[in-house]
């Protein structure tokens, strides 16, 4: 078993470096190279990026933008969800109106955002909030939903306030729900952070992309596209081992 | 009657399954024959390795040792000759109870055609009594009703060999017997050999020309018994006979032991 | 990585219960919604903020579009979305269905094809429209990438998945391997296809409208980008309420094929 998957390791190894060969040594003419650039290029720019400093305002842009829209979202889905998970006849009055928010594709609010907002950090932040806000809080009110009913009847007749209530039951039992949540939830917030500075914006990882692409410079693009890899694979290893470790508790 | 060579035979074959290091023996090693057209009933309590006897009669599972035979030959891979009703339900849920039925006439090796095909599932879904539900599908049906779809689906195609693990448990007592009637007449009538896996030693008894009685786990055959009612049974009344009843308490007794043994453990 | 599973019949049963709705809840929504309208329209009328707008001219400039060239725009969206969906999702399901089955490939395959799964796609965009231009092609190459992943993924767990106690009956009845993939393999990850379709079509929209805003002559992107940079608020609100539109015909749609494919799951007592 194990010298089988040493000799895939090993096989994948191979194969990546001879495409990477490949596509360095390739004898492509120069228009062709203009288009889709070389590994040597592409790494080296990336390092100059490192080197000078650029490329740090970027990445702080883009992953605070990420970080304080996903902190906001969570917050107010988890909250909204709670309260009106307590309160199904509210909630059954506005699923519509909530649900046709949900269906509309979030993006094209990231216009609206920076109209009233500006080109800065606080359109990005708005986009990332609502499209985390949306998820954890379908995942928090099928949490809620979830919990018998029952269970809160005869806490509330042995005279538990509503906040005891919250919690002992409802938290600990929609915990699973919200909790997923929130994982899926950082590969959206991800996203949306790139797409708002895909928009409008003068900072950031999107904002990068759409540079050096607007300008006909691949090698730039690429190398932020590099950047975004190595960020997004990161952050999937980093959910999928929070994942297990959560699952193992159990 | 039958020729003499077994249709099925089984030399000291045994199961032994490791699962991440750790090793149960299903079945110690066993050794009998089936014969041709002969109906043959496993019994045993719970864990015993009946269902691992078919599995092996069918190809599924190779035996750990000995060796299995089928019309003479070793069994290497699937045995194609030989239907199998489990006791896992196995009705596809995205077909109505008709789909279901005729799967096996679908299959280009049987070559049947459309319309052969569309009478004998009609014919099949009425001998097991959900005429009527042809257009369900089998989340609309019950566990007794998916499995008489699984039955119909067995027998269609007519396979010289039938084997049954625990087919009629879920059904109710009067359901019960009308299927013991119809699967004896069947098989008696389309010349099957027919291995059945029950608990329900009153079926057993009633149906078999055998009864082979296997120990606790790990299973060892305990016991064979011929079975001489005479032959056609009524299905229905046999068993207010007294050869039934006293062939029932000898083997009564001889399960309870092993029931009880198997409990101790 | 997040594969979106079948719904069970728990859940379907859950919202059953829900749609149990009293006519006292409808009654309730559409006063809410009518005052709603109603603080809108007093609010802009008597501000007179174009920022604010208001309903009725929010309505008379979408009744402007439907008489002018809106057709032809949710036209474009529509097959840039439609053809990447056809492309993506049978690329998808062949894709799924061969590495499910190949092993060998799976498994040399998996981490090139996690490695590009975890990347936002869309985040792409800029890209393809340098590669393709301006008009459908990069949108509906963006389409098909994002909805080739989902889809993939979801083909290949459902072949992962399959019980394969129901392959072994079929096989004992005689099935070849060909009739055993037809009859039972793909059937059988119908559930996980029909998932990956459910979730694929919302994101064809996204993916749609995301090109289109980024550079686009048409569709309804290129209106959101117009107007916005006319600060047209206007016909901001307006393609927002055609685009609230759209997504929740596309969901309904998405939800009501799934069941139909998979309208033998119904539900059992």
């Amino acid at each position: 078993m194990a010298h089988s998957s040493l000799g895939i390791i090993l096989f994948r190894i191979i194969v990546l470096t001879l495409a990477i060969a490949a596509w360095q040594f390739a004898p492509f003419g120069r228009g062709m190279e203009l288009w889709v650039s070389r590994p040597f290029l592409i790494l080296a720019r990336l390092w100059e990026w490192v080197d000078d400093g650029s490329l740090w305002p970027h990445l702080f842009a883009t992953g605070s933008e990420m970080i304080i829209g996903y902190l906001l979202g969570c917050a107010s889905a988890i909250w909204l969800g709670l309260v009106l998970g307590m309160l199904p006849k509210l909630n059954r009055v506005l699923a519509p109106f909530l649900a046709a928010f949900y269906a509309m594709p979030k993006i094209a609010l990231a216009p609206l955002f920076v109209i009233f907002f500006g080109i800065g950090l606080e359109s990005k932040v708005a986009l990332v909030w609502i499209t985390v806000f949306f998820l954890v809080f379908n995942n928090t009110l099928d949490g809620v939903r979830d919990v018998d009913r029952d269970l809160i009847q005869v806490l509330r007749i042995m005279g538990a306030r509503r906040s005891e209530i919250v919690r002992k039951i409802l938290l600990p039992s929609a915990a699973p729900w919200i909790f997923t949540g929130m994982r899926i939830a950082v590969r959206y917030a991800f996203t949306s952070a790139l797409l708002a500075e895909l928009m409008a914006a003068n900072r950031g990882l999107g904002f990068l992309i759409e540079y050096h692409s607007g300008s006909f410079d691949t090698t730039g693009a690429y190398a932020a596209i590099l950047v975004i890899v190595i960020l997004s694979v990161g952050i999937t290893e980093i959910l999928s081992r929070i994942e297990n470790s959560a699952g193992r508790g159990r | 009657m039958s020729s003499s060579s077994p249709k099925i035979s089984f030399e000291g074959a045994s199961k032994q399954f490791d699962v991440r290091g750790n090793s149960t023996l299903a079945l110690q090693p066993i050794s009998f024959d089936v014969k041709k057209e002969e109906f043959v009933a496993l019994v045993g309590p719970s864990g015993c390795g009946k269902s691992t006897v078919l599995n092996l009669i069918s190809g599924l599972f190779q035996p750990t040792e000995g060796k299995v035979f089928y019309d003479g030959e070793l069994i290497r891979n699937l045995n194609r000759r030989v239907g199998y009703m489990t006791q896992k339900d196995t009705v596809l849920p995205w077909r109505k109870t008709a789909e279901n039925v005729r799967i096996a006439l679908e299959l280009k090796c049987r070559n049947v055609g459309r319309k052969e095909a569309a009478e004998r599932t009609a014919q099949m879904i009425d001998l097991v009594g959900l005429k009527g539900f042809e257009k369900h599908y089998p989340g609309e049906l019950s566990g007794g009703m998916r499995k008489r779809v699984a039955l119909a689906r067995t027998l269609i195609y007519e396979p010289e060999t039938l084997l049954m693990d625990e087919p009629f448990g879920a059904l109710d007592a009067q359901l019960r017997l009308i299927m013991l009637d119809q699967l004896q007449k069947l098989t008696s009538q389309r010349r099957m050999t027919v291995v059945f896996v029950t608990h329900d030693l009153a079926e057993a008894i009633t149906l078999a020309d055998r009864v082979i009685v296997l120990s606790a786990r790990p299973g060892r055959i305990r016991s064979i018994t011929e079975i001489t009612l005479p032959r056609p049974r009524d299905v229905f009344k046999v068993r207010f006979s007294e050869a039934f009843a006293t062939l029932h308490e000898t083997l009564w007794d001889e399960l309870k032991d092993e029931v009880v043994k198997g409990t101790d453990v | 990585m997040t594969i979106h599973q079948p719904t069970t019949e728990a859940f379907q049963q859950s919202q059953s219960k829900h749609r149990r709705a009293n006519d006292g809840v409808a009654a309730t929504q559409v006063l809410l919604a009518a005052a709603l309208l109603a603080i809108w329209e007093t609010a802009g009328r008597y501000l007179n903020s174009s920022w604010i707008s208001r309903p009725s001219k929010v309505a008379e400039q979408i009744w402007t579009w439907i008489q002018g060239d809106l057709l032809t725009h949710i036209a474009v969206t529509g097959s840039e979305m439609l053809i990447g969906l056809s492309i993506g999702i049978s690329l998808g399901v062949i894709s799924g269905i061969l590495l499910g089955r190949s092993g060998l490939l799976a498994i040399v395959m998996r981490p090139i094809v996690v490695t590009l799964y975890s990347v936002p796609m869309v985040s792409l965009a800029p890209l393809f429209i340098m590669f393709f231009g301006v008009d459908m092609m990069p949108k509906i190459v963006l389409v098909s990438i994002v909805v080739f992943f989902l889809i993939f993924f979801n083909t290949f767990a459902g072949v992962s998945k399959v019980d394969n106690d129901l392959v072994a009956v079929i096989e004992l009845m005689g099935a070849s391997p060909r009739e055993q993939f037809q009859k039972i393999i793909f059937p059988s990850c119908m559930s996980w296809i029909m998932a990956g379709i459910k979730i694929a079509l919302p994101y064809a929209l996204v993916a749609a409208v995301t090109g289109e805003m980024i550079a686009s002559r048409q569709g309804l992107g290129s209106i959101i980008t117009r107007a916005a940079s006319r600060f047209d608020m206007t016909a901001l609100y307006a393609v927002l309420l055609i685009l609230m539109v759209m997504g929740l015909l596309v969901s309904e749609f998405a939800s009501r094929l799934e069941k139909w494919v998979l309208r033998w799951r119904g539900a059992d007592e």
